[in-house]
């Protein structure tokens, strides 16, 4: 009988952020435990101490260069809080459109990407091909599209904001300034090409679900809660709403609740082996109250999108299961139906008679000490919360990042993946891309810094107790 | 027309790494209307459809390995660089993209401002900072080549590997 060993994948390829993840063989060779380390220090928590609270959306947009957006906006709502003031509604919607100006671009780098390698070219593929150039290679129009998406996406951020990365257009109040007549029309000559890449990339993926029966079994296909935000109707929102969690078989375990009272009810455990914090439902307790957000979780507690395209994927989709849609494979095919949304919600935005007004900031000094602003990030719920003494300087700041709230279930998906794929002393490419696939299938946001697509230099070894190497692959 | 593209990335909160935005500011308001400027962190896959639309592309970067506010220009053509790293993506390879992608070639050229410091905060050398208008002299000659070029007969492409066509 052979010794305990221990597999390490380091780094984890093609996610935002860096990560690394040990993989504890028993005696059979047969995966035990798996452990998914994320390996970054940011301490945005701790360095705003003593900043102006006017500063924290600015400086909370630098936590990440994909979705700075959600952080503005997550962060001005706590500000709003802090001056209690009720933004005017042109800026409500600004802040709308921007934020889903942000879930395209996002899903859309997630998707195309990231992930498209795997699903166009199969999980076994060789790891110099799994990238952008492969698919190039293969499928054209895919990554015409791909770009062209993200595109569509980055530029409605950058005409309203100035610029595609750390805009600092939302502010405490509203937005700064209000959206002209030239910047609206341009955006929805766009909108007809998007809808279109969006429609047609939902079918190309739907079609491609066949060849990976094995993986959708087995990626994250487990019992948990999901939670997201949800308007009055239980549509899908992305910007302001009560949060809902539904369990495993669809059923609504809580609802109505108030996203600044989340620390009633949302709790984190520190772990030893990585910097980040697994959140937990408090009712069901540590690590019962696993829960996920994000796409996937959206599309489970909500009852409706809203517009007609999205309407009807989201009743496809929610057929995938007679429960709850377990598998966070399916977290690829709810990216895309949320594009879809937010293309048509855009539409209907931008058509809004306001949304040109002049009107798009409320002015105030700071009248409470305790602010908590929360919004729907492309991969999860997002919550920023502040205090302040009396001259307005944060003395305290929480963040629950979505990313945080998938950890228990990431490190889950990646002990259900390894033991179904991971065998014995011999490792191939492929085993060990499907245990790297359901992390990005969860499209985790680590730090704003990588966003490698292929050729990281990699290297896993498979050591005996002893430390003498049995068994090694390098790229 | 002719439509120019000027392209400039690099990091403004990285002292001279942020050259190029500056200069691109520069070349908006000298510029406004024979150019399209455009000014990111860093070269992304998204550029390619914008470099497609493009007759001319010119990409305008900060370097280190010169005498602190040295200009230097030189002709680049598409090249599918050494590995599919979209982490470190180079004008040769945006161009690469732009062909594969969009059957694109557009002209295209790299202007290099030398920088001293890269250390965090967001002031530029004095040195660096007086290259500007430099900067902004080498673009206009670019563009007047380029409207000569349409006003005569074909000329030849640039060989691989020139220089300089000042």
């Amino acid at each position: 009988m052979a010794e305990p060993r221990t597999v390490v994948i380091d780094p984890v390829t093609r996610i935002e952020g860096h990560a690394k993840i040990t993989l504890h063989l028993d005696e059979q060779g047969r995966v035990d435990d798996a452990r998914f380390h994320v390996t970054q220090f940011r301490g945005f928590e701790k360095f705003c101490e003593g900043r102006p609270f006017a500063e924290m959306p600015s400086l909370m947009a630098r936590i990440c260069g994909i979705c700075p957006v959600s952080h503005l906006i997550a962060s001005a709502k706590a500000c709003d809080a802090l001056l209690a003031v009720k933004i005017p509604p042109t800026a409500d919607k600004l802040r709308r459109i921007f934020g889903m100006a942000q879930v395209v671009q996002s899903h859309a780098l997630s998707l195309f990407h990231l992930s498209s390698p795997d699903l166009l070219l199969g999980m076994d593929t060789d790891p110099a091909k799994s990238n952008l150039f492969g698919v190039l290679e293969r499928d054209p129009q895919l990554a015409r599209d791909g770009i062209a998406l993200r595109k569509f996406g980055q530029q409605i951020i950058e005409r309203l904001g100035g610029k595609r990365i750390h805009p600092a257009w939302v502010v405490p109040g509203g937005v700064s300034d209000p959206l002209s007549q030239p910047d609206r029309d341009a955006i929805l000559n766009s909108i007809p090409d998007a809808l279109a890449i969006a429609v047609r990339s939902l079918r190309w993926l739907k079609n491609r679900m066949e060849h990976f029966r094995e993986e959708i079994a087995c990626f994250g296909n487990f019992p948990s809660l999901f939670m997201g935000t949800v308007k009055d109707d239980g549509g899908l929102t992305f910007y302001d709403g009560a949060l809902r969690l539904v369990d495993a078989s669809g059923r609504i375990v809580a609802n109505g609740l108030d996203p600044r009272r989340y620390l009633e009810f949302l709790g984190e455990k520190v772990e030893p082996w990585s910097y980040l914090k697994s959140a937990y439902y408090k009712p069901k307790g540590f690590p019962e109250g696993i829960y996920r957000v994000g796409p996937l979780a959206r599309l489970n507690v909500s009852d409706r999108c809203g517009t007609p395209r999205a309407d009807q994927e989201l009743a496809e989709f929610h057929e995938l299961q007679r429960s709850a849609v377990l598998s966070s494979f399916h977290y690829h095919q709810a990216r895309l139906i949320e594009i879809l949304y937010c293309i048509e919600r855009l539409d209907e935005l931008l058509h809004d008679p306001e949304i040109l007004s002049k009107q798009v900031r409320a002015w105030a000094r700071p009248n409470a000490l305790e602010g908590v602003g929360a919004a729907e990030a492309p991969r999860g719920t997002l919550f920023h919360h502040y205090k302040v003494d009396e001259q307005g300087l944060v003395r305290w700041c929480n963040l629950i990042i979505a990313t945080g709230q998938n950890n228990l279930a990431m490190n889950r998906s990646v002990l259900q993946v390894a033991q179904h794929y991971v065998r014995g002393e011999k490792l191939t490419a492929g085993m060990l891309n499907r245990v790297e696939a359901v992390i990005r299938a969860y499209d985790p946001c680590l730090s704003c810094s990588t966003h490698a697509l292929g050729q990281m230099a990699l290297n896993i070894q498979l050591l005996g107790p002893d430390g003498v190497l049995l068994d090694e692959i390098a790229r | 027309m002719k439509q120019v593209l000027v392209i400039a990335y690099g990091n403004p909160l990285r002292s001279d790494d942020g050259i190029a935005w500056q200069a691109a500011e520069a070349l908006r308001r000298k510029l406004c209307n024979q150019v399209r400027v455009t000014c990111v962190h860093q070269l992304t896959p998204e550029l390619a459809e914008d470099v497609a639309l493009a007759d001319m592309v010119i990409f305008l970067d900060a370097s280190s390995n010169a005498e602190p506010g040295r200009v230097a220009c030189r002709a680049i053509f598409a090249s599918p660089g050494e590995s599919d790293f979209s982490h470190h993506f180079a004008p040769a390879e945006t161009l690469d993209l732009c062909r594969r992608l969009y059957f694109a070639e557009p002209r295209a050229f790299l202007v290099s401002i030398s920088g001293k410091s890269f250390r965090h905060g967001q002031e530029l050398s004095p040195a660096v900072l007086h290259a500007v208008p430099e900067v902004v002299a080498q673009v206009s000659k670019l563009i007047e080549h380029l409207r000569r070029e349409s006003r005569t007969p074909y000329h030849p492409r640039l060989a691989p590997g020139a220089t300089s066509v000042l």
